[in-house]
């Protein structure tokens, strides 16, 4: 029997190992998609409701990082998201294409939706956006956001159907991809508001790098550490509230699993960060500024936190999907050469990734 | 393995030219970007030894148009062909992914390490030494390069398979007769792009007087040199395809041929013009003209991608999987259990059809002849069929291969194929409301030993065991 045993642990060696790789390169892709998504909705807020004091919301550090760092990171997310792309095809193959050529042209919409998102954020960089009117800014910030919102949804929905085989039939008959609506709003919310925190801690490390280097000491710093805690608590909570009822939502047998062998050690993994998280936010909010110990305690919180979540959310799709063919998907993967290959380029392009990164640091020419 | 997915209709936009619509685009992209690292980094040593007093502000505004067109518009679509292919082959791709999916991520490995590259050289370079500006470039181009390394070999392999298809060999595969001559030549090809693309920027660069632009552009075109080269790689490259695929290509196939032509033509005008130009010294690409034979590349990689997509047929894997999906070792198999017997997905407009015959019939149509043809619209099975009569029909079907050596065999029982031809004859009579109900056991036996002439090889294979035996009764 399989999903007897902390997951991904009790299967054969080689799906073990293919679902091991998805989950770490898929935890690799929600860093930069966190940073991405909830940094345009903090972008959109910001600049609707740009707030009384002075300079406005919009001009704020926190804005102004983001707006510079989010075209970057989405080529991050981009990049990273093809690691998981490739695994995703080779355990859940059938199930991912089938929902594939289910969605059909709507499945091909994500494509050309982010490249529009690519160019409004570029268009938001531009001096010439200042100038606008507040309707002008608000609508394209909104369109940025609801951009990246669309991908996600297209990406939970995509998820949802692939695993709801009796569904297959009936939604190529009559073109309905969304089974319930309940379940995929729930889903989804757990994304957007968990993906909050991921992103708060990375600009918060920004930021206080930012400050470290920068030797001024009248830069304010306390405002910026309290709202990034603020809203770093608020969608932990929010994701633990929505997730809690995703999981209502499941059949019994696959909640069994969460709450059983395979699933439970990862829950309190997820308890334990989010936790752990929360305490370090709150630590921050008192402090009113940056302190790298907290910073680190909190972004092992987060891996921990981020590591769970895709572990259950794994046991949640592999306890709905013909496990047998998965565990053949991944035996004869893992006949097909090449492994030794691509540890070997790991290794050279993190070591070339160390060089170019250290050139950057080292390089600066000395004005 | 023998997975049925759902097929999409999307109408009169066949998916083939959905398909090469994005992969034209892409690859137009990426090649840009690959030939970018190199004249960036030629660009970079011509400031750093004093060759050119304005390579620095090339560069400055030519890293920029790489950065905002190829980078992200690259990567996106990127998998923006992936998603297309799976909409068009999810076997296809599927198969591919499956054999080589650590080649893949080897690829992804210098994908991170490009952007990073790429990345730091673009915020600060205008900071940074020029030696750490030089490193950097040569890592972001190595990077770019060696996708185009990897992805060649994928690309390739689905052309000839070499003797992967008997050892099943990674290091077979991915060195499979194509491999060289199309690396090489995708690299000339991504040098010309980057150098066209330079002759534009020079003339949107800000102040600069005609002698400065003047030299850029010649500096500029020397990354089209190696397009000389052009020739002997495409004889090469031709002369290691398949003897059929090469056939196609040279007159076997008229719009293949065309695609052919179109390719080589606009190399040889751009080509022509750039080494001209720069024999007598004198290059100048005004931005208008840069633009035009930008436009020019365009067609010839179209052309290129078109003839590299349709030169396949019947496979989308040679040996490994046809077109439409099925592999060659199953047909013999499909003959018999039949090729829609478990196909789980209805007809959308089953309500429209008049009785299970039909029905079936449009089944057996959308899994084996959609990718290539339509019912009405373009490439219509209806139109193709018109004069035929109605042993015609069955029999060409039944010996489709034969019929055009770049069809795959027919895959199912003599009942799915009269269902098939009923379906067609149907629409052909403008879609009665009733129609046959019981198919005529005369007509099935006629089909399956229709079936048998035709036997279950593809064409090419059929006719090299043909002319064995012949040279073996010799
Ligand atoms: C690999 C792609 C491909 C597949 C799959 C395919 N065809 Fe074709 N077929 C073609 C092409 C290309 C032509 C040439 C069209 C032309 O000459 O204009 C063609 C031509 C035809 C013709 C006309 C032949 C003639 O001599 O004029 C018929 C009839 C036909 N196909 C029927 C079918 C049927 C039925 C199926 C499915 C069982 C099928 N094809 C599957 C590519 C394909
Ligand atoms: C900024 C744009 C993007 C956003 C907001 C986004 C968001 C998401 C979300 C919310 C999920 C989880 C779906 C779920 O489990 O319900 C997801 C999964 C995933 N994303 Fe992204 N994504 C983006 C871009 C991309 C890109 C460009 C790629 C591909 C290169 C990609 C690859 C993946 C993969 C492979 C998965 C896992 C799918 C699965 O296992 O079913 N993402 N993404």
């Amino acid at each position: 029997m399989m999903l007897e045993t902390t997951f991904p642990f009790g299967f054969e060696a080689s799906t073990t190992f293919y679902l091991v790789l998805y989950v770490l390169t898929w935890v690799l892709h929600v860093a930069f998609m966190g940073y991405v998504l909830a940094g345009s909705f903090y972008v959109a807020w910001a600049t609707v409701f740009p707030g009384k004091s002075l300079p406005p919301r919009s001009e704020q550090p926190i804005c102004e990082l983001l707006r510079e760092w989010i075209p970057f990171m989405l080529s991050g997310a981009i990049t990273a998201g093809v690691a998981p792309l490739l695994f995703v095809q080779i355990i859940y193959r059938q199930e991912f294409y089938t929902a594939n050529l289910l969605l059909g042209w709507r499945w091909l919409m994500v494509i050309p939706v982010l490249i529009v998102a690519f160019y409004l954020l570029y268009l938001l960089k531009s001096r010439a956006v200042a100038t606008w009117s507040l309707a002008a800014r608000g609508i394209t910030v909104a369109g940025v956001a609801g951009s990246f919102l669309f991908v996600a949804f297209c990406w939970t929905t995509n998820h949802l159907l692939g695993i709801n085989r009796d569904g297959w039939a009936n939604s190529y008959e009559t073109g309905t991809v969304v089974a319930a609506a309940l379940p995929l709003v729930l889903r989804l919310l757990t994304w957007v508001a968990g993906v909050f925190p991921v992103m708060c801690l990375i600009v918060a490390w920004q930021l206080a790098g930012r400050d470290s280097m920068s030797s001024s000491s009248d830069t304010p710093v306390s405002p910026p550490a309290r709202a990034l805690a603020r809203m770093a608590i608020g969608g932990l909570l929010v994701a633990v509230i929505s997730g809690t009822a995703y999981a209502t939502q499941l059949p019994d047998s696959v909640r069994q699993h969460l709450l059983g062998a395979a699933g439970q050690a990862w829950l309190y993994a997820v308890g334990a960060g989010v936790v752990l998280q929360v305490f370090g936010w709150v630590h921050m909010l008192r402090q009113r500024e940056f302190c790298h110990r907290t910073l680190s305690v909190i972004s092992v919180a987060s891996l921990v936190t981020l590591t769970g979540t895709a572990s259950l959310r794994e046991i949640v799709r592999v306890s709905q999907v013909d496990l047998l063919s998965i565990v053949q998907n991944c035996r004869s993967a893992a006949d097909v050469g090449g492994f030794a290959l691509f540890v070997v380029c790991l290794v050279l392009n993190i070591l070339l990734v160390g060089v170019c990164l250290l050139l950057t640091r080292t390089g600066l020419r000395r004005q | 393995m023998n997975n049925i997915y759902p097929v999409n209709d999307y109408g009169p936009l066949m998916p083939g030219l959905v398909m090469a619509a994005v992969a034209i685009f892409h690859v137009f992209l990426a090649q840009f970007a690959v030939g970018g690292g190199f004249l960036l980094c030629y660009f970079q040593w011509l400031a750093m030894t004093d060759r050119n007093p304005n390579a620095r502000i090339f560069i400055h505004g030519y890293f920029k148009i790489l950065v905002l067109i190829s980078f992200v518009l690259g990567a996106l679509t990127g998998v923006g062909i992936w998603f297309t292919s799976i909409q068009i082959s999810a076997v296809t791709i599927g198969e591919m992914v499956f054999n080589f999916h650590w080649i893949w991520a080897a690829e992804w490995t210098f994908f991170c390490l490009e952007v990073v590259a790429g990345y730091c050289f673009y915020r600060y370079h205008d900071r940074l030494t020029d030696k750490a500006c030089m490193v950097l470039l040569v890592l972001y181009t190595f990077a770019a390069w060696m996708s185009l390394f990897w992805i060649n070999g994928i690309l390739s392999w689905q052309l000839t398979p070499g003797d992967w298809v008997q050892t099943g060999s990674i290091v077979d595969g991915f060195f499979n007769p194509s491999f060289w001559p199309s690396l090489f030549f995708r690299t000339v090809v991504c040098l010309t792009l980057a150098s066209l693309a330079g002759c534009v920027v020079v003339n949107i660069i800000p102040d600069l007087d005609r002698d400065a632009q003047t030299s850029l552009i010649n500096r500029s075109a020397h990354l089209m040199i190696p397009m000389l080269l052009m020739p002997l790689l495409g004889v090469w490259f031709l002369f290691a395809m398949p003897e059929d695929s090469r056939q196609w290509v040279l007159g076997g196939s008229p719009a293949m041929m065309l695609f052919f032509m179109i390719s080589v033509g606009a190399s040889v005008a751009i080509g022509g013009y750039a080494v001209v130009g720069l024999w007598m010294q004198r290059l100048y690409i005004n931005g208008a003209t840069g633009t035009l034979l930008i436009l020019l590349a365009f067609g010839a990689t179209a052309g290129g991608e078109f003839v590299r997509e349709g030169s396949r047929k019947p496979y989308s894997i040679r040996q490994v999987v046809y077109s439409n999906g099925i592999r060659p070792q199953d047909v013999a198999e499909l003959r018999k259990t039949g090729c829609v017997t478990d196909d789980p997905f209805p007809v959308t407009f089953e309500k429209t059809l008049p009785n299970d015959i039909v029905t079936t019939g449009a089944k057996v149509f959308r899994r084996q002849c959609a990718v290539c043809h339509t019912v009405e619209g373009s490439n219509a099975v209806v139109h193709l069929t018109e004069s035929w009569d109605i042993d015609q029909q069955r029999m060409n079907i039944a010996k489709l291969q034969q019929t055009k050596p770049f069809m795959p065999p027919f895959a199912g029982t003599p009942q799915e194929l009269e269902a098939l031809v009923q379906y067609v004859r149907w629409v052909q009579a403008g879609r009665p409301a009733e129609w046959l109900k019981t198919l005529d056991e005369q007509a099935l036996q006629q089909i399956t030993g229709w079936l048998d002439d035709a036997g279950t090889e593809p064409a090419q294979a059929r006719r090299k065991s043909a002319s064995a035996a012949t040279r073996e009764q010799k």
